[in-house]
């Protein structure tokens, strides 16, 4: 099913594909293999890459709001719309940092500092749980940063690469 | 020595869930009473006895000295613990107490009237040769001598409602252009907060810590200290993380703060557990803030360090039991953080945050204790204090407890409304508190910052929201597809019927 998923002003596409405790998500482009199990009716359990999360969810008129150890983050999700991009609810300010969503090893890096990058482009190309992701930029602008190369290996939430 | 028959718990929230649980260890049956607005509370769950005091208002219910009174004769409590806030450091009511032959757990009323009323308690710990911050020992009327006594004390400094305490009617005023403004506010802020508009003048300490002693002090004389708390993580003034040991204080320090507590509590004739605040600059200097008459929020701390039971202790204390150890026999051994869980959004300059609890699970293991005021479908409203819970992890040391700390928050799960759950699971991650290396600004100055620009962790935020959504309208679409087929088609697994891992 697709969705268009609108958190921190950023409106990203998302597919979700699955059922039954099973699932791969992709965020615009970027494959997350999910294993769900809901633990009652207002929250989930997620392993994500071996990584186990608990999600509370709180279900509010146009999506969830979703409550983590460390934060709690509004997902407003839609059905997704026609054509190939969701049009984001408001444009995106400000440099975008675009970190590692797990742990793993760089295969390919497609862009040089200083080019010009829509939003949606591919950035880096990354290995992780056996599966090649493309590490898309959420914003259109320049690549101010590029501060990996290809082959090295990253821990979760290092930063790649930043878009301003 | 008169032992109490019936025990009246004159408050509300964790706090009144806190000392009916002192009381039922004891033996002794409890009353609660409860406004309007509290008929589901939790400590009128858990008390023996309940009875209405009146509408939501404070002044209607939990700040009406005679209706609480009233209730006392009628329920037959020959006792009253107040707690914290309301009624606890009110003179009239421990008079009323007084005069109506029931036993106030607390100070005498001449004692709450004088450490009350700030600049009486300035006078008196001078007497006592306690230090105080530089500033003014009587309280100053009028434009004019509030400036003439700024220009002796110099810039910056604060501006403090002599009646005050809690953070209400306090100003910081940075330079003389500010001061009038400031003054302004603060007389109105205290005579809407206190009845009571008169101010003081303090000099400001910068980079201070906030530390201070609890104190427990007997019928008959005696008087001992159980160490310090370091209460400097606040926001808008108010503290919310509490810690003891403080990792800033030295073993002289210590001993040199006990010593003036002990001192000003014997010459001041208090009875009942106490706590002196202190600011200490960066050259470790200590200055008297002034002090609580009173149960301190975030007395638990002390507790799991000393391993007494400060609620307990008031009781035996004021049924006229002689104080059951010296100081000698006193030790902190081990240390203990606490963290409080209100209901405000972190991410709006703390703004409360009423609504209907959802969902909690509670964290459990080693050395974790919960102190909670609230339960799953209650309704936190607006009328009152938006503490739910005092979270406390005890651990061999401070990285031991910050470690169990950490995790407790992590397994802590309130859902339904806001709270600073995740907010104080991110200061316990801060460098800066990890290496206990704060002060009285840090949440504003330093956290606040580093903070802004976060990395969240929408990822997985929106992995949870979509494959929730993708299941909804998978069943939906089931649903459908059974009532169409009339047969028993796919359906989503309904957790409540689960034979699963439940």
């Amino acid at each position: 099913m697709l969705f268009d998923a609108t958190v921190d002003g950023r409106t990203l596409r998302v597919e979700v594909r699955g059922r039954d405790g099973r699932y791969v998500v992709t965020l615009d482009g970027r494959a997350l293999e999910v294993d769900h199990q809901e633990t009652g009716p207002h929250f989930a359990s997620l392993i994500i890459g071996g990584r186990s999360y608990e999600a509370g969810l709180e279900k509010r008129p146009d999506g969830y709001n979703v409550v983590l150890a460390e934060d709690v983050l509004y997902v407003e999700i839609r059905g997704a719309s026609q054509g190939a991009a969701a049009a984001p609810r408001k444009a995106a300010t400000g440099p975008a940092r675009v970190v590692a969503p797990m742990p793993g090893r760089l295969v390919r890096v497609l862009v040089q500092p200083g080019q010009q990058v829509e939003a949606g482009e591919g950035l880096l190309v990354m290995e992780a749980m056996k599966m090649e992701n493309e590490l898309r930029s959420p914003r259109a602008g320049r690549v101010a940063e590029l501060l990996v190369r290809e082959g090295q290996t990253v821990e979760t939430a290092a930063l790649l690469v930043v878009v301003e | 020595m008169r032992p109490f028959k019936k025990v009246l718990i004159a408050n509300r929230g964790e706090i009144a869930v806190r000392i009916i649980r002192a009381c039922r260890e004891m033996g002794l049956p409890t009353v609660a009473v409860y406004s309007e607005a509290d008929r589901a509370s939790l400590h009128v769950r858990r008390a023996d006895e309940a009875y209405l005091l009146g509408p939501a208002p404070s002044t209607e219910s939990y700040l009406h000295i005679d209706r609480v009174i009233d209730v006392a004769r009628r329920s037959g409590a020959d006792a009253v613990h107040p707690g914290y806030g309301f009624l606890a450091e009110k003179a009239d009511f421990a008079a009323a107490c007084e005069l109506a032959g029931i036993a106030f757990i607390g100070p005498k009323s001449e004692t709450i009237a004088l450490m009350g009323e700030k600049t009486s308690a300035r006078r008196a710990a001078t007497a006592a040769g306690v230090p105080v911050v530089p500033g003014t020992l009587e309280p100053v009327e009028g434009a004019l001598a509030i400036r003439a006594e700024a220009e002796r004390i110099g810039f910056p400094l604060m501006l403090k409602a002599a009646a005050g305490g809690g953070g209400k009617g306090l100003r910081l005023v940075k330079s003389p252009a500010e001061l009038e403004q400031a003054a302004d506010r603060a007389r109105s802020e205290a005579q809407n907060a206190f009845g009571d508009q008169s101010l003081y003048l303090e000099k400001a300490i910068t980079h201070a810590r906030h530390i201070e002693i609890q104190v427990l002090a007997d019928h008959h004389g005696d008087a001992v200290h159980l160490f310090e708390r370091e209460c400097s993580i606040q926001r808008r003034h108010q503290k919310i993380i509490e810690e003891s040991p403080s990792p800033f204080v030295t073993p002289e320090l210590r001993d040199r703060m006990g010593r003036a507590a002990v001192a000003l509590v014997k010459k001041i004739g208090y009875r009942n557990a106490g706590t002196l605040e202190f600011l200490v600059d960066e050259a470790r200097t200590p200055y008297f803030l002034e002090m609580n008459t009173r149960i301190q929020v975030e007395h638990p701390v002390t507790e799991m360090v000393t391993g007494e039971d400060l609620v307990k202790l008031q009781i035996r204390i004021a049924q006229g039991e002689p104080l059951p150890f010296r100081q000698d026999a006193l030790t902190q051994r081990g240390h203990a953080i606490e963290c409080r869980i209100y209901a405000e959004d972190p991410d709006r300059n703390f703004l409360p945050s009423p609504g209907r609890i959802l969902a909690l699970r509670v964290p459990g293991g080693p050395g974790i204790r919960d102190d909670s005021g609230v339960y799953e479908g209650y309704e936190v409203g607006v009328q009152y204090d938006s503490l739910l819970s005092k979270l406390v992890a005890y651990g061999f040391n401070r990285g031991d407890a910050i470690l169990r700390m950490r995790r407790a928050l992590d397994e802590y799960k309130i859902l339904g409304l806001k709270t600073t759950l995740p907010f104080l699971d991110r200061v316990l991650h801060h460098p800066s508190f990890e290496a206990g290396d704060f002060d009285t600004g840090f949440v504003e100055k330093v956290f606040a910052q580093s903070d802004r620009d976060r990395e969240r962790p929408w990822d997985v935020a929106v992995a949870a929201a979509a494959i929730r959504a993708h299941n909804d309208r998978l069943q939906a679409r089931g649903a459908g597809e059974v009532a169409a087929a009339g047969s028993s088609g796919w359906q989503r697994r309904d957790w409540r019927r689960s034979e699963g891992p439940f």
